[in-house]
Formats: C-alpha cells, sequence, structure tokens
C-alpha cells in the first residue's frame, strides 16, 4: 500500500515537469519556426483561412505549434496564390522587423501568449505525414488576420493605412 | 494676458485638429471597359470621330452589382478608416454645378476641357479614383469571376497599383456572392499599395504637371524670353518652382519663347494651412507671383482636372 502511495506521489510530482519538458521539447522542435504555410481557400471578411505544415519527431507536438506557426507565417512569410486563392504579402513586410522587435515578440509567441488569440484550428482538417525520421503535421488554421493587424498597428510594428495623415 | 493665451491655445488645438483629419479622398468608379461592355456609355461627335464616354449614373442607376461592390469596398475601406467619397452624391453635385455653369459663361467663351472622370473626380475632390471592373466567366454548370481594382492617381491618372485575380469555380448561381468573395480576398493586396503611394505621396509630396502658355500678339508683348532684371522669365520660373516644389522636384522636358511644359512637379500635400492644394491652387500661386511687381503680367490659369493647370500669360 505504502509503495502504491508512493508511486503515486512520486508520478504526480513528475507530472508538471513531464509536461514541461514536453512543451519545451515542443518550442525546440518549432522554435525556427520551420514550417510551411499556403492558402485553404477563400475565408470570410477579417479572417484568412491557411493551412501551416509544421515539422517535429512527434506528431502532437507537430500539431500543437501549428496555431503559433500560423500566426507566425501571417506576420512574417505571407502566402502564395493560386487555384482562386488569392496570394497575401506578409503584414509585416519591413525586413528586420521580427528581430527589431525582439521581446515583444518573443512574449507574444510564448506559450499562453497574445498569439492564441488570433488563430484557431479548424477541426478535423489535420493531415499527417511521416518524412524520414520526423512527422509533416498539416492543419488548416483561420487567422483573425484584421484584429492582428491592428494589435501590431497599436505596438507601432506595422504602419496603418491611415498613418501620416 | 489671459485672452491672448486662450487665443494662441485654441489656435494650436486647431492647427491640429485640422492637420490630423487631412487624408487623401478616395473613390470607386466603375472601369471605362466595364461601363461599356455592359452598355453604361453615351456616344459623342468629337471633330468627326464618335467617342463612347462612361455614363457612371446609368450604371448606378440600372445595375445591382456594381451598388453592391462599391458597398463592399466602402466597408472594407471604413475599416481601414478610409471610408469613400460616395459616386451617388458626387453625380448629384455635379449636375447642381453643371446647372450652374450653364447659367454663367466665361470670360474668354473658353469651355473647361475635362472627361467626365476628371468632372468626377474634381467634383469629389478626390486624390484617388478606384476603378473597379469584373466579368463573369461561365464554364459549364460552374462560374468564376475575374476581378480588376485599379487605384489611379487622380491628379496625374498615374496607376498607382491594382489588385486582380480569377476566383475558383463555383457552381453557385450567385454572382454577387462569388464579387463579394473576390473584393474580400483581394483587398489587403490593393490596400497594400495604395500604402506604398501614400509612403512616397508624404515623402516626395503630390505629382502635377503645368503648362505656361503665351498669348500671341498680346499686348503686353510678354513672351518666356522677355528679361526683368537681366533675368529671363523662363529663368524667374524656373527659379519660383525649385523653391516651391518639394526637394525642388519637377522636369522641363520642353521650352520656347511660347510654351513651357513642366511634367513630374512634385508638390506640398497641403499648404502652411493645411489645406490640401491641387494643380489649380498651385498654379495661381505662381500666378500671382507673376501679376506682382516688377513683372506685372497679367495671367489666365485654366483647370485641366485636378492634376494639370495651364497658366497663360500676356492677357486675362
Amino acid at each position: 500500500m505504502k509503495k502504491i502511495l508512493l508511486s503515486l506521489l512520486v508520478a504526480a510530482c513528475c507530472l508538471p515537469a513531464f509536461a514541461s519538458i514536453s512543451q519545451k521539447k515542443a518550442n525546440k522542435d518549432t522554435n525556427q519556426f520551420r514550417y510551411e504555410i499556403e492558402c485553404a481557400g477563400n475565408a470570410i471578411q477579417g479572417t484568412y483561412l491557411v493551412k501551416v505544415w509544421s515539422y517535429s519527431k512527434k506528431a502532437a507536438v507537430a500539431e500543437n505549434q501549428c496555431r503559433k506557426n500560423a500566426v507566425h507565417g501571417v506576420i512574417f512569410k505571407g502566402y502564395g496564390g493560386g487555384q482562386g486563392c488569392v496570394s497575401q504579402r506578409p503584414l509585416a513586410n519591413t525586413p528586420g522587423v521580427e528581430a527589431q522587435y525582439e521581446d515583444y515578440f518573443k512574449s507574444f509567441f510564448a506559450d499562453g501568449g497574445e498569439f492564441q488569440k488570433y488563430a484557431s484550428i479548424m477541426e478535423g482538417t489535420t493531415e499527417t505525414v511521416k518524412v524520414g525520421k520526423e512527422y509533416k503535421v498539416g492543419v488548416v488554421v483561420s487567422v483573425r488576420k484584421d484584429d492582428l493587424r491592428k494589435a501590431l498597428e497599436a505596438a507601432g510594428i506595422i504602419r496603418g493605412l491611415i498613418s501620416g495623415f | 494676458m489671459k485672452k491672448s493665451i486662450f487665443t494662441i491655445a485654441f489656435a494650436l488645438v486647431a492647427m491640429v485638429a485640422s492637420a490630423q483629419i487631412k487624408k487623401p479622398e478616395l473613390m470607386v468608379i466603375p472601369s471605362d471597359i466595364w461601363c461599356i461592355t455592359n452598355g453604361y456609355y453615351t456616344e459623342i461627335e468629337n471633330l468627326g470621330t464618335t467617342t463612347k464616354v462612361p455614363n457612371y449614373k446609368q450604371a448606378l442607376q440600372e445595375n445591382m452589382g456594381l451598388k453592391l461592390a462599391i458597398a463592399k469596398i466602402n466597408d472594407l475601406m471604413a475599416e481601414r478608416q478610409f471610408p469613400l467619397q460616395s459616386l451617388e452624391q458626387t453625380i448629384k453635385n455635379l449636375e447642381q454645378r453643371r446647372m450652374e455653369d450653364n447659367l454663367t459663361t466665361s470670360k474668354s467663351g473658353n469651355e473647361l476641357a475635362e472627361s467626365p472622370l476628371d468632372e468626377v473626380a474634381r467634383t469629389a475632390k478626390c486624390d484617388i479614383i478606384l476603378e473597379l471592373s469584373w466579368e463573369v466567366k461561365d464554364l459549364g454548370p460552374k462560374h468564376s469571376i475575374s476581378y480588376i481594382l485599379e487605384g489611379r492617381d487622380a491628379y496625374t491618372g498615374k496607376s498607382i497599383g491594382a489588385s486582380s485575380g480569377t476566383g475558383a469555380p463555383s457552381f453557385t448561381a450567385d454572382i454577387d456572392v462569388l464579387l463579394e468573395e473576390a473584393i474580400v480576398a483581394n483587398m489587403d493586396n490593393f490596400n497594400n499599395r495604395l500604402q506604398d503611394h501614400f509612403t512616397e505621396m508624404q515623402t516626395i509630396g503630390r505629382e502635377i504637371s503645368l503648362d505656361i502658355k503665351v498669348f500671341a500678339n498680346n499686348a503686353t508683348g510678354v513672351d518666356l524670353e522677355t528679361e526683368f532684371d537681366g533675368e529671363e522669365l523662363i529663368d524667374i520660373i524656373n527659379n519660383w518652382l525649385q523653391v516651391n516644389t518639394v526637394q525642388g522636384r519637377f522636369a522641363m522636358p520642353y521650352a520656347s519663347e511660347n510654351v513651357a511644359n513642366f511634367t513630374q512637379v512634385r508638390i506640398p500635400v497641403y499648404d502652411e494651412r493645411g489645406r490640401a492644394i491641387d494643380a489649380n491652387g498651385f498654379a495661381k500661386q505662381l500666378a500671382k507671383v507673376l501679376k506682382k511687381e516688377p513683372y506685372n503680367i497679367p495671367t489666365k490659369v485654366l483647370v485641366k482636372g485636378l492634376g494639370r493647370a495651364v497658366i497663360i500669360l500676356g492677357e486675362k
């Protein structure tokens, strides 16, 4: 009985540590923002519908990071068009803006950071492909680009259309 | 003392407020090709040739898709804090102005040579015209829309960017839905180009062109080679432009004793009182200088849209 209680206690103590390690691993896997972003169709007004392919040795890790990567992609990468889709420039299209506002984006993309407010995963859209020793996971994400743009304008990171007038 | 402080403070607040509210005015119009393809045009005889001129009023009255497209673009631009000028209201104002013009004649009897687009732009005082066209394409049971939104500087007529594309074929029969989708999908790209244009305008001013002409056999005998204090009039005008254009930017591709053409003239967007300046206003500033001592040259300024003006020297 004592042994069982002791095991449970140890397990309970280690669980948050494991979760933390798992999240750190997820961040490590995706820290380089290694992903591909493509148009996933016409979205409703104020949003972009994108498909993000993230890479990790664990499929679940890659899937978790897709939201973060989608927001990152809309801000810094933009995406190509074709087949009825319209290509879009990144919201922040000034070179070096990510490094210039490093502190802001560190906090923005932190776990539980502000990025979460601007992206939602479309259920049932996950695709997983094994590529060598890792997984490539694709998820369709809806990014609230109008709200995201307003937040970046308010933070002084990008210029609004009305800037200077 | 208190009163003066209050007056100064009030003036400063008013100046700041007026500086903040000034921003370019935009208006959506259907493109010439769209109007003509859809039958919204009037034929005009001009020097023996028939010209098709777009009839915006008829298009607005008869085409629901156009009204919907303009409303959607207005909605999206308002979201970016750039509400559009209403084409419909501008046409009403234009008709009112035409009625008034018919009751008056200019001193010389000259008519203003302006296209319908120039007239609309000048009446609306808009800076940028957004020309819209779309075409429905049928692929069997499916429909798709080819869409173009092109921005033109109302002052020069130059293109400042466009967004265009063909939407994915769809089984929906509702063309308005496809049009709305096309507008929503393309608007961000268009606004990116618009922003590039605004940045350029804020940096190097607004572009206009200016022509100086001389009335043949005018009573004063002045031409562009007439000397004042040993300096030819054309050089005096050049010097004035050098000082009064943004960063001294202008080009003079042609000049003779009777004509001088100035192009790519970059004028300040607003004058010192915060009022928007167009080619007419800028030309009047120069004309005012030429009318005064020591030149005393009678001048006449002709308006040719927002971005082009002609100053005629020698007679009023």
